[in-house]
């Protein structure tokens, strides 16, 4: 294998987004003026906590997910801590989840008190709806299924499973802003949707920041009360809450982009479409997930599964295409579920998976030139293999 | 005649509104949003300024105290003493950890009475957080002592306090670790949610900054379950930029407040200057029996004042499964009645001041006529 001609494709398009690279190169896409002068005004203001911005943000959120109600939290994590809360999770409680996830998935479920409890993945790295209903036991007190990568859990099923056992579902749409199945937004599903604002999702801010949906009164008034220590006034406290507000003056930030939010997407999903046209061709060498034609997949990450991954990982980063992996540790396997007794065995897709899967950048700030250049390093990668 | 609003954090933000925005540009510009060099940078600074060996920054001053007691392992069945008349935060942290919170009631001075900590101990009990409320040092040496001989853990509640003093040692370095927040109303203040942890114990920090960042050892591995709790690099860059100013804020506090301790002191109950002590006057406390008509003839004449804070946590709703009465704290609940907190930033001018004492004093003396206000301070001078 060559070293190709040198090119860079980065994973973070941060700079690209927010930073000087594409000043006057791109002007329709540069932000940071803008909200520059925004936060210029903001900043006079001081309405810094709870204020006036987070309450227009939280209104266009409401409308883009197509739900009641929004409630700003500090972080995605945040925002499944407080959801489970919010619905009396706690110590010796059982929380059913994904076992191919970001760690804070599992991590909230801990933060409660409650056990997670693991259920193995399908082949498009999405919880699998047909074993959900052997890890329900008595203890279950939620449903927390992912749209990992962005791309949809069987809510449906989901749903009538919950339904029928009496469970709320809470969906982990950390991922999946501007998401949908059927045209119904994901964060719309469940008893409530969690969103993260990290700086790398297709909707984001400059710094932590989250979001959780809901059409229930009675959990927006809740959650409400829990971001905000408890407090029903100034000087009256319900119950103990936490601080877990998202900044208002990243809600400034948000407001600048949230109409950008499918456009921006709609350009992920059409390089993801290149990169799996192109990878199709790989049969043998990369293994590209079906994708369901009623699902609106917005690739937060865009993941394949490949042949000898470790050494195409590296070969991707020497020949500058900043290649991932989301994750090589089943998350049951990880330390800090050691006291769940989970075994090697238990989980093989998910097992299959880490070992297998490779992420590439398909965001949307990648140029033809770039995202051809990935192609070119994978098929230089398999050589004559795939021919 | 123009009003006087209890807080007025346009004036302190429009003369240094471009170098805050520098300073966001700076962030935007390298685009790192997530802990980075940004958060390593003001950490280091706050740890010299605290004098301390490190600073851990988190998401506010309420998780500081969560996450420090986590790190001390503190949970389920453990007991931690602390105040009820602080601001909720302090009692719902040690709530969220699952541990009970203890309440032991206050002095004349607002703070932890040391006198009364001793008898709480029990087995259970893991730890102490002190308070040093108003921005007022607690009487830390007896504390330590207790602490010391009873194997008990010391989490300063330093969230109004930055800067303060207690015998030449600044807060947030005296005991096992300090919790500061840094919330818009703070005289260190953000513009949003901020904290840090202040501390000289090693292990400390390293569990700190696993805890706020998910528990994550690494990239892929976690050997401990986390939060989400990371001071976001713009508010660490507007910090920092903000960090400069402070020692000027705090000294032109204490000039506001030495104004009024001069000027009042004859009419309406002040707080003590201090003495080699260095408050901070987050806060600029006074008392009086006519403390909501001295409230309402204030807000007549335009002046804003606040109560901090008129429900004690034990008497909080939310409080009710701690099983404790009116009349468990007396001092404290006392003061619920009597306190009220004058506006005392640093960006209040002379004639500004002149008005506060003018309006107090002016109330007290068409009083005075009829009803004898207790004139504590005057008589404590005489003695």
């Amino acid at each position: 294998m060559k070293t190709m001609s040198a090119m860079k494709v980065e994973f973070s398009y941060l700079r690209r987004q927010f930073g000087q690279a594409r000043r006057g190169e791109d002007p329709g896409r540069f932000y940071t003026d803008r909200i520059i002068e925004d936060i210029r005004d903001f900043v006079e203001t001081a309405d810094f906590t709870l204020g006036e911005k987070l309450e227009e943000f939280e209104s266009k959120f409401s409308e883009l997910v197509g739900v009641k109600h929004s409630i700003g939290v500090n972080s995605g994590t945040d925002a499944l801590i407080l959801s489970l809360k919010a619905l009396g999770i706690g110590p010796g409680d059982e929380v059913v989840t994904s076992a191919e996830t970001f760690i804070a998935t599992a991590g909230a479920i801990a933060a409660t008190g409650a056990t997670p409890v693991f259920v193995d993945v399908n082949d498009e790295f999405i919880i699998d709806a047909d074993l959900i209903e052997q890890a329900v036991t008595e203890r279950t007190k939620a449903l927390l299924p992912v749209w990992f990568t962005g791309n949809a859990p069987d809510m449906a099923r989901i749903n009538e499973i919950g339904t029928r056992y009496s469970i709320p579902v809470v969906e982990d749409s950390c991922c999946a802003i501007d998401a949908a199945i059927d045209g119904r937004k994901a964060g719309s599903f469940g008893i409530t949707g969690t969103f993260s604002f990290h700086p790398l999702k297709n909707l984001n801010v400059w710094s932590d920041g989250g979001m959780i949906t809901t059409n229930s009164d009675l959990m927006n008034e809740k959650l409400r009360l829990l971001r905000n220590h408890g407090l029903i006034n100034r000087d009256e406290v319900a119950v103990f809450g936490v601080n877990s507000r998202l900044d208002t003056i990243q809600a400034v930030v948000a407001l600048r982009m949230i109409d950008d939010v499918a456009s921006i997407t709609d350009q992920r999903i059409a390089n993801a479409a290149v990169l799996d046209r192109a990878f199709s061709e790989l049969p043998g060498c990369i293994e590209v997930p079906s994708r369901a034609p009623n699902v609106r997949h917005v690739y937060h990450l865009y993941m394949v599964r490949a042949k000898d991954r470790d050494n195409l990982l590296k070969h991707c980063i020497e020949n500058g295409v900043e290649a991932k992996v989301h994750y090589p540790i089943p998350l049951p396997y990880q330390q800090c579920c050691r006291h769940l007794g989970y075994k090697r065995g238990d989980f093989p897709k998910t097992e299959r998976d880490c070992g297998s899967i490779i992420t590439f950048p398909a965001h949307q700030y990648l140029t033809d030139e770039e995202l051809h250049y990935i192609i070119d390093v994978v098929r230089a990668f398999y050589g004559d293999n795939w021919r | 005649m123009r009003n006087i609003p209890y807080v007025d954090l346009r004036r302190q933000h429009v003369p240094i509104k471009d170098e805050i925005l520098r300073a966001v540009g700076r962030v935007i510009d390298g685009a790192a949003f997530i802990l980075g060099e940004e958060v390593e940078k003001f950490e280091q600074k706050v740890a010299e300024y605290c004098r301390t060996k490190y600073a851990v920054g988190v998401n506010s001053g309420t998780d500081a105290l969560f996450l420090s007691l986590k790190a001390y392992g503190i949970g389920r069945g453990d007991e931690v003493i602390t105040v009820p008349n602080s601001f909720l935060a302090t009692a719902s942290s040690i709530v969220a950890v699952g541990a009970k919170p203890v309440f032991v009631d206050v002095g004349d001075d607002m703070n932890i009475n040391p006198d009364w900590v001793e008898r709480k101990i029990t087995r259970s009990t893991r730890a102490i957080i002190p308070v040093h409320l108003t921005g007022r040092p607690v009487d830390m040496d007896p504390i330590m002592r207790i602490a010391r001989a009873h194997n008990l853990i010391v989490v300063e509640d330093a969230a109004q306090a930055v800067g303060a003093e207690y015998k030449g040692r600044k807060v947030g370095s005296i005991g096992d670790c300090g919790c500061f927040s840094m919330h818009p109303l703070k005289t260190l203040n953000a513009c949003g949610d901020a904290g840090v942890i202040t501390t000289n114990d090693e292990n400390l920090r390293n569990s700190l900054v696993q805890l706020r960042n998910i528990g994550l050892k690494n990239r892929d591995e976690s050997d401990t379950w986390g939060y989400n709790s990371r001071l976001d690099a713009i508010q660490a860059a507007i910090l920092t930029v903000k960090l400069k100013y402070l020692d000027l804020w705090i000294e032109q506090r204490r000039s506001n407040a030495k104004y009024y301790i001069q000027h009042l002191g004859d009419v309406v109950r002040v707080p003590e200057d201090g003495g080699d002590d260095r408050p901070v006057w987050h806060t600029f406390v006074i008392q009086t029996e006519l403390r909501d008509e001295l409230q309402g003839h204030l807000e007549l004449n335009g002046i804003g004042t606040r109560i901090h804070y008129p429900i004690a946590i034990h008497l909080q709703r939310a409080a009710k499964s701690l099983g404790y009465r009116e009349g468990d704290f007396p001092v404290c609940e006392r003061q619920a009645q009597t306190i009220l907190s004058l506006p005392v930033y640093q960006e209040l001018t002379r004639d500004e001041l002149d008005r506060v004492v003018d309006t107090v004093t002016s109330f007290f003396n068409a009083r005075n006529r009829s009803v004898s206000e207790p004139r504590l301070v005057a008589a404590k001078a005489a003695e």
